[in-house]
């Protein structure tokens, strides 16, 4: 897949704290590439960098190898954002498309295809104020992809948004990069990010942490857990073998298994004694890794990389 | 440049489409006529209550007194001869308004002074009105002297007192003068008016800019532009959008105005509008704007809350009306120190200038040019420091900035 940005060895500096070490990464054409990392990771400074709202104070930014960013070419959703209360939902959509340089009748006919997808249909004569906050949220995402940007930047793409309307710009965002765009999107809901992206980069207290294919991650990181809810001896889990750790909360157990473990000959370990209500094996998710690395109970300290 | 004429138009366009700038634009201009006009009514109103007034003539004066009356437009009487007893009028004097009584007797000719009664209720006016009397009675009087046609018109000559200054040219007769000296005046004062007028709605939509940055960062849309255009550029466009949005305030406003000021007031304002003068007023009224405008739309990304805002940005919104302050002393001193100083000072000279202009038969030309000068120094310095607030403020989110915080912005 071809390369469209290129982030490389960004370094920042809020007075005299550094709020970005060393970050490097690159978005492909079609490909979702998510930046993950708890609040105040330093997700939103990596793309207003990358956006030229604020400039790094070293490293290099370039799009398709060129250092000047073409703005027309990107379409941004900060994380901060709103409308103008009292315009038009059309003119605020048109507005915005004007300032791309995408042309006006094309971009109409955009702004209606997508109001109808997005359950709008109608509404593009009202004010922006009369519009509840979900539907206010899809105007804005329409507004980022109005003019068919090559890389679109989703800042916190689903706070604050219901289930279904999270559905639906997951599936608008897939759909986006099956046509080929490039997409970068920070989170910080990694499980909903999870079933989603191609590539991901964790970031904490501005370092990178991992980053790579979000199966390679996997492989990688996300050993087997097996949670057990049962009735009877606990110290039976002691005994079973490739187990490195395990959670035990009133009848519930979470057993996390070691990383070469064969999964099926493991449960045949399991005593015919322990009296087994429900059981779920799966890999430990997204979240937990993070969780497990930031707070540094797996040991990396610089971070990796998995290529 | 492209980017900054979209988003001009754009802020013409929200604030043209919006029902409160319309009605406040038409209103505006309907309220200053309605302020005009109600005075006049009630004028009309109490000019046109009639004064009944009575006249015992014992000297032989109610003809010329009647003459008299009749040729003074003003005075809205009806006299009436009467021969009735003192006692009688005064009587009915009492039963009813606006009525008059005086008795022309020989003793109160002598003694120069004639008693008047009025009813409990009459026009205010009535009593500094009564004394033109007195011109007809003299008039009488004389001709009892039996004086002849010249010692007559000698004696009924008026007196003269005419200003004549020592700077101005001593060879014009006095009449001529007074007509020179008013067009003059005209001739500075209607385009005065006319760049105070400007001045005056740039400034209030100027103001429009600060709510209008303020509100890009309460309405979280500035990070969203911003990805499509610089700081500076979305600056700019608001300042050349809201200018844009003065002009046509002042356009309806005048449309409005004109006219019926013409139908008032028979003065030809055209003629005394479109002259050369007024393009100095004019680049006076737009620098003004410009250095209010960078001020206000760099203070205006520093705040989110307009009503939680410090006294800091407070002082600053308050900043062109300081101007207001000083309009009485330079209105009767136009050339004093007090003048020429404000006129260096940034945020005094739009309206120092353009009253001192209006007022001053001549102008002094160097300390014009290098006050003006001056004022687009100011006004680039100023954009140049709000660009700067502006840049880091309006992505300030959830808080105002702090004096300190805005002059930390500005040395960067």
């Amino acid at each position: 897949m071809e390369t469209i940005l290129t982030v490389n060895q960004l370094n920042k500096y809020f007075k005299d704290k550094q709020v970005l070490h060393d970050i490097s990464f690159e978005v492909k054409r079609g490909e979702i590439m998510a930046i993950l990392g708890p609040n105040g990771a330093g997700k939103s400074t990596t793309i207003r960098n990358i956006m030229g709202i604020i400039q790094p104070d070293e490293g290099s930014i370039t799009f398709e190898g060129e250092t000047s960013i073409p703005r027309e070419k990107i379409g941004y959703l900060p994380e901060e954002r709103g409308l103008y209360k009292n315009v038009k939902v059309k003119d605020i959509i048109l507005y915005l498309a004007d300032l791309k340089g995408y042309p006006q009748d094309k971009a109409k006919e955009r702004m209606m295809h997508y109001l109808e997808k997005f359950d709008l249909a109608g509404k593009e004569n009202s004010s922006v104020e009369e519009l509840s906050k979900g539907m206010g949220q899809k105007v804005q995402f329409i507004a980022s992809i109005i003019h068919e940007p090559e890389l679109l930047i989703l800042d916190e793409p689903f706070s604050g948004l219901d289930p279904v309307s999270q559905d639906l710009f997951k599936r608008e965002i897939r759909e986006l990069a099956n046509n080929g765009t490039a997409i970068l999107l920070s989170s910080h809901q990694m499980n909903l990010v999870e079933e989603m992206c191609h590539r991901l980069f964790m970031i904490s207290k501005g370092k990178r942490i991992i980053y790579g294919d979000l199966n390679d991650v996997k492989q990688e990181y996300a050993n087997f857990k097996c949670i057990i809810r049962y009735d009877g001896d606990q110290n039976v889990f002691n005994e079973l073998p490739s187990v490195e750790r395990i959670e035990n909360e009133e009848g519930v157990v979470t057993l996390y298994l070691e990383k070469d473990v064969h999964v099926t000959k493991w449960l045949h370990a399991l005593p015919e004694t322990l009296n087994i209500y429900e059981l779920t094996i799966d890999r430990v998710s997204l979240h937990e890794i993070f969780v497990d690395i930031a707070t540094g109970e797996q040991n990396s300290e610089e971070g990796s990389v998995l290529q | 440049m492209k980017q900054t004429m979209k988003i001009a138009k754009w802020e013409l366009k929200k604030n043209l489409t919006n029902k409160s700038f319309l009605f406040s634009l038409f209103l505006t201009p309907a309220l200053f006529l309605l302020f005009f006009f109600i005075p006049q009514l009630f004028d009309d109103s109490s000019e046109s209550e009639l004064t009944t007034v009575f006249l015992k003539d014992d000297i032989g004066a109610y003809e010329t007194i009647e003459n008299f009356v009749e040729q003074q437009p003003f005075l809205e009487w009806e006299l009436v001869d009467t021969e009735l007893p003192e006692t009688d009028i005064i009587k009915q004097l009492n039963e009813h308004d606006n009525q008059a009584f005086v008795h022309l007797d020989e003793d109160s000719l002598a003694e120069h002074s004639f008693t008047v009664y009025t009813s409990d209720s009459i026009d205010s006016s009535f009593m500094s009105e009564v004394n033109v009397l007195s011109d007809p009675i003299k008039e009488l009087q004389l001709e009892r002297l039996e004086l002849s046609d010249e010692q007559l018109a000698v004696i009924q000559a008026p007196f003269m007192f005419e200003v004549e200054e020592t700077t101005s040219n001593a060879e014009a007769t006095g009449g001529i003068e007074d007509v020179a000296s008013e067009e003059e005046l005209l001739s500075k004062l209607v385009p005065g008016i006319f760049a105070g007028i400007v001045l005056f709605s740039i400034v209030i939509s100027g103001m429009m800019i600060f709510q209008s940055a303020s509100q890009e960062k309460k309405e979280k849309i500035a990070e969203i532009i911003l990805s499509s255009v610089t700081p500076n550029e979305l600056m700019q466009g608001k300042i050349i959008g809201y200018f844009f949005l003065g002009i046509i305030q002042v356009a309806v406003w005048l449309g409005v105005a004109i006219p019926v000021v013409l139908w008032k007031i028979d003065m030809p304002v055209m003629q005394y509008l479109l002259v050369p003068e007024v393009l100095i007023f004019l680049v006076i009224a737009i620098l003004g704007y410009l250095f209010f405008a960078s001020l206000f739309v760099g203070v205006g990304a520093t705040i989110e809350d307009v009503s939680t805002s410090g006294n800091f940005q407070g002082l600053v919104i308050m900043l062109p009306f300081v101007q207001f302050i000083f309009f009485g002393p330079l209105f009767s001193n136009p050339d004093g120190i007090l003048a020429k100083v404000l006129s260096f000072i940034p945020f005094t000279a739009p309206g120092t200038l353009i009253i001192r202009l209006s007022l001053l038969d001549q102008w002094p030309w160097i300390e014009i040019i290098s006050a003006i000068v001056v004022l687009f120094i100011s006004v680039l310095l100023f954009m140049r420091l709000a660009g700067k607030i502006f840049k880091t403020g309006i992505l300030m989110y959830g808080k105002n900035a702090t004096p300190k915080e805005i002059l930390k912005w500005m040395m960067q």
